[in-house]
């Protein structure tokens, strides 16, 4: 890129930058273990996502302290800020998947 | 380097080059391009687009709140510009963001979705012809700089602004070459039929933009029939196949749009019947219940069929446009503060 004195001024289009990492996904750090942890089952409404996620919690439910469910109210729009207030607040890690 | 325009209205941050080549690689680099080359967002270039629309650069077109964007007219200015949109092209541009920024047209979900559901703008009124865009054959394809333009101008607003970069905030899984630019104009000329801004609730001598996000698009052909019932029945067939998507929060707003082609329209009026007579035909085979092989088609009322003439003669067909999680919106194309710019 050029300094000042250069020739052709562009304005940046963007509403500001990603977050670092180049837009790739960042998952939080995995827990070493899930001994006593409440594993929160966050359902997208489509398919069979909750009969997935149920099954998948079965596969992880030994020595957790249980599982908390989620269905979201509508399969078109993000989880309301109750179900978010009850993620962070009781569960420890949380699963969400595609269920179409 | 960077900095604020000295002495422009504008707040964007600017960088300086020593050519177009720079700027061109340097856009790439920073993942500001649809992955075409792009035309050079200038302090003079936005400010005249800004100037023509009569927008001041901090208006607020809309907002996608799960990520605390605001879309701006700087901001819709930049990447129309950057999309090579002429300068009289910017109201079209900016009825289709607020469009797509309404809150049932459900940026979050259609442009983030696996599905890689685009975003269809379809103008209605006398500023069609007035800025040449196509509304007969080939409307959905290459050759016209409006429908190719204000398409892709939407398309990098979502990119840069609403910050849909794949595999960030855009998840499609294969996602669709429709996303780089998808727009095109009711053939109202050739059509007896009233057009979709009308019965939309806008007068005739309106302009207007509809956004519509499509999950699908199917193209339902019937050659032989020479019966509206015939090719309604076909249509109808095609749909159920496919079905439609809706839920509790989009409620009964959700829309199929058809595009129905000059051969089909051409039988369809020489029998005398409206959009109206379609839809009356259409509504009760469409949404009875699914059979074997069938799906459920979830539209709310019969006016969410929305019925639009284009394209050109040949081929005997009409185009489906199944929605994504959204509604169609529609928007008035605002005159620009300056006639004739």
């Amino acid at each position: 890129m050029a300094e000042r004195n250069a020739a052709l001024i562009g304005l940046d289009p963007t509403s500001g930058p990603l977050p670092a990492g180049g837009g790739r996904d960042r998952p939080a750090p995995r827990p070493k273990s899930l001994d006593g942890a409440v594993i929160g089952l966050v359902a997208n409404g489509l398919g069979q996502a909750e009969a997935f996620l149920a099954r998948l919690y079965e596969e992880l439910a030994e020595g957790t302290a249980g599982a908390l469910a989620v269905l979201k109210g509508s399969v078109s729009i993000p989880p309301e800020p109750e179900d978010w207030a009850r993620l962070t607040s009781e569960a420890t890690v949380a699963i969400t998947g595609f269920g179409g | 380097m960077t900095d604020i325009a000295e002495g422009s209205p504008l707040h964007a941050e600017c960088h300086t080059y020593d050519d177009y080549s720079a700027l061109l690689e340097d856009y790439y680099a920073r993942g500001w391009t649809d992955g075409l080359p792009i035309v050079p967002p200038t302090p003079a270039a936005v400010e005249s687009f800004l100037g023509f629309a009569g927008l001041e650069p901090s208006t607020v077109l809309g907002a996608v709140p799960t990520r605390e964007v605001a879309v701006t007219a700087e901001h819709a200015a930049i990447n129309a510009v950057m999309a090579g949109c002429r300068v009289d092209y910017f109201p079209v541009v900016v009825a289709a963001v607020r469009a797509h920024l309404q809150d049932k047209a459900n940026c979050h979900s259609t442009t983030g979705t696996l599905s890689g559901a685009a975003q269809i703008v379809i103008v209605n009124g006398p500023i069609r012809q007035e800025i040449d865009l196509n509304c007969r054959a080939g409307c959905f394809g290459p050759g016209w700089r409006a429908n190719a333009t204000i398409g892709r101008a939407l398309r990098l607003v979502i990119r840069n602004v609403c910050r849909a970069v794949p595999n960030f905030l855009d998840r499609a899984t294969f996602s669709t070459p429709a996303r780089y630019a998808f727009c095109f104009g009711e053939n109202e000329e050739d059509s007896p039929w009233v057009p979709l801004h009308v019965e939309r609730g806008f007068r005739a001598e309106e302009s207007t933009v509809t956004v519509h996000s499509a999950m699908t698009v199917l193209s339902a052909e019937e050659m032989v029939a020479r019966t509206p019932e015939g090719i309604l029945d076909t249509i109808c067939t095609v749909t159920r196949r496919k079905g439609t998507a809706g839920d509790q929060w989009l409620g009964d707003g959700t829309n199929l749009v058809m595009v129905i082609g000059q051969e089909h329209m051409r039988w369809l009026t020489a029998a005398g019947w409206s959009k109206a007579d379609i839809r009356s035909y259409l509504w009760p085979r469409l949404t009875e219940a699914p059979r074997p092989g069938e799906r459920t088609v979830k539209l709310g009322h019969p006016e969410g069929l929305l019925i639009v003439a284009a394209g050109g003669p040949g081929m005997a067909e009409t185009w489906l446009f199944f929605p994504h999680l959204a509604w169609a919106i529609t928007e008035a194309v605002l005159p620009p503060a300056t006639p004739g710019g």
